[in-house]
């Protein structure tokens, strides 16, 4: 259909372009004032920076320890990256696929997690993680993060490999494979897709989470990037180094920004495959 | 003693010695499969949530000898002036955020899936970027927007020529409840833009065409073709978002903790900071408010269903 633009359209697009300035607009002006030095920025937040001063960088990384908080993060992110996606996959594929004993009670004792809003458990849960000496550690937030139950994966995964032809795992029994390699050879590969999606997901998740970190860890010495950051900001009310602080922000938000350049498409079509079902 | 060989065992045997052997790494796999993220789900969620039943009736504060007190926590938070303040705040910010991410959503989404502007591809991946962002980042990046001396906010109404006299938005007691608003919505339209937009899109194109040909305008398209169609779509975000904004505090622990003088505060925060903040460390009181938090989200869940009914719409 060809569409008649008129004035009204004017306005519509205006919308819409006012919309989009109020995202690059505030990002933009972080990474310019993150270029310059603080007696500039006090003097006319609008002015460009005379000369970039990519030392604010430099500072950032330092003052904020930002090498350390990187490598905890990876840690973090990775270490919980690896037993949650490896736990999400091989479950869904038990809890969808497999016929066993109790599957019924198992999914419908996940599927209460729904109902239960997590905040009021708060608590209990850091006296739980606190009695088994989990706290100020990031491998027990590790364990805490990596394992549960997720009922938005599993059903994005656990729908994905019910699509998956019956044909394909007899054939592979035929063929002598046991039910380890059934899945890892079969399953797994074909499942790819699914998994990568989900590993996006609980990337940024991971990534972004604050509340964790910031309730379990009591040690500067381990904080990942969202915590360091927080704190960064409240050092800031005391040394007002402003550009210091915008250049912290945006290195942060590196990692988001190249994850999601990489896979927008897969977050776009993720985000609606969850919310719907949920 | 001959070598056992796949020749001379009996047939009968090798089935069963093949049936045990599946069995068995079912069995394993399982086990493998199962155990860990459902007992971790068992133990860090689900069993803490029935601890918290047993916390609210105790007066602890972590660490010393509990006392069971009954059911007085739950007397103190009905008399307590702060849970009332703080259930207002919620019920402010459950009334506008929900409200305010649905409208603008609709908006975009139905200008990015029914124009055809040329950038609206470029536009759509733009408008979901703040949701990849971390709550602490955004709230950073407001934080900064609504700084008195050096904040963006006040750069722009100075440009306009409004004279606020370094304001603090986030600082006065008027505004700093009103000013978290914009932060939260700015967070999470773009997710909601994605949903509706995908649902406008799956609306079949012959739909439209059958009523343009019966000379349908602009407007009547919009309101009874679009609308009814994505209806149950805009229902279960109004329901995600309705829960979502009374449970979650962290962007407001990260603008304001509270402040200033509890402006800001709502129930979940004030139950953080009466377990984890410093002064107070009051794991049975927090608890009980936990309990009433965790009513009200129930409460908020079904009462959200029967205002926005379920209808199913085929086409």
């Amino acid at each position: 259909m060809k569409e008649k633009h008129t004035w009204l359209d004017a306005v519509w697009r205006i919308l819409l372009y006012f919309w989009a300035l109020t995202i690059v607009f505030p990002l933009c002006w972080v990474l310019y004032e993150s270029l310059k030095t603080n007696p500039e920025f006090y003097q006319d937040i609008w002015a460009l920076p005379k000369q970039l001063n990519w030392q604010n960088y430099a500072d950032a990384w330092t003052d904020y320890g930002f090498g350390k908080s990187l490598l905890n993060t990876l840690y973090y992110v990775g270490g919980t990256l690896i037993v949650s996606l490896f736990f999400t996959t091989i479950n869904a594929y038990a809890l969808t696929r497999m016929e066993f004993k109790g599957r019924n009670l198992i999914w419908g004792l996940i599927m209460l997690s729904l109902f239960l809003p997590g905040v009021n458990a708060l608590v209990p849960q850091y006296v739980v993680m606190r009695e088994l000496g989990l706290t100020n550690s990031i491998p027990g937030l590790i364990l805490l993060s990596g394992l549960g139950e997720s009922v938005f994966y599993l059903m994005l995964l656990g729908g994905f490999m019910r699509s998956l032809p019956k044909e394909l795992e007899e054939s592979a029994i035929m063929d002598g494979a046991s039910l380890f390699q059934k899945f890892w050879r079969v399953i797994v590969p074909l499942s790819t897709p699914g998994i990568v999606t989900v590993a996006v997901f609980k990337f940024l998740g991971y990534y972004n989470n604050f509340m964790g970190p910031f309730i379990y860890l009591s040690d500067p010495e381990k904080y990942p990037i969202a915590v360091q950051m927080y704190s960064a900001n409240k050092q800031m009310e005391y040394t007002a180094d402003w550009v210091t602080l915008f250049a912290g922000v945006a290195i942060s938000m590196v990692p988001s920004i190249i994850i999601y350049m990489l896979f927008q498409r897969l977050l776009m079509e993720g985000a609606t495959m969850g919310a719907v079902k949920g | 003693m001959p070598e056992p060989t796949a020749a001379n065992i009996p047939r009968s045997q090798g089935r069963r010695l093949g049936l045990d052997m599946a069995k068995t790494q079912k069995w394993i796999f399982l086990t493998i499969a199962i155990v860990p993220p459902f007992g971790g789900y068992l133990l860090f969620t689900l069993f803490p949530n029935l601890l918290s039943v047993y916390y609210s009736l105790l007066d602890w504060d972590g660490f010393t000898d509990a006392t069971f007190v009954g059911l007085s926590n739950f007397v103190t938070a009905f008399q307590d002036k702060y849970v009332w303040r703080a259930l207002t705040h919620n019920l402010w910010f459950m009334l506008t955020v929900p409200f305010l991410v649905v409208f603008v959503s609709l908006i975009l989404a139905y200008l990015i899936t029914n124009k055809s502007y040329r950038e609206n591809g470029f536009l759509k991946v733009l408008f979901f970027f703040p949701n990849v962002l971390s709550t602490v980042v955004v709230a950073l990046l407001w934080a900064f927007i609504y700084d008195g001396s050096y904040g963006l906010l006040n750069g722009i109404l100075g440009v306009l020529g409004v004279d606020t006299g370094n304001f603090y938005w986030l600082g006065n007691e008027r505004t700093a409840l009103a000013a978290v608003i914009p932060a939260w919505v700015w967070g999470g339209v773009g997710l909601y833009v994605i949903i509706f937009a995908n649902a406008m899109l799956a609306i079949p194109k012959s739909l439209y065409e059958a009523a343009v040909l019966e000379g349908a305008g602009h407007m009547t398209r919009l309101f009874r073709i679009t609308m009814p169609l994505v209806m149950p779509v805009v229902r279960v975000g109004i329901l995600f978002l309705v829960v979502g904004t009374l449970k979650s505090f962290e962007i407001i622990l990260i603008l304001t903790n509270g402040g200033p003088f509890g402006s800001t505060d709502v129930i979940g925060l004030y139950m953080f900071n009466l377990a984890f903040g410093d002064e107070y460390r009051n794991y049975g009181y927090a608890s009980a408010i936990g309990m009433i938090l965790f009513v009200i989200l129930v409460s908020a869940k079904l009462i959200t269903d029967k205002l926005f009914p379920n209808k199913g719409v085929e086409f």
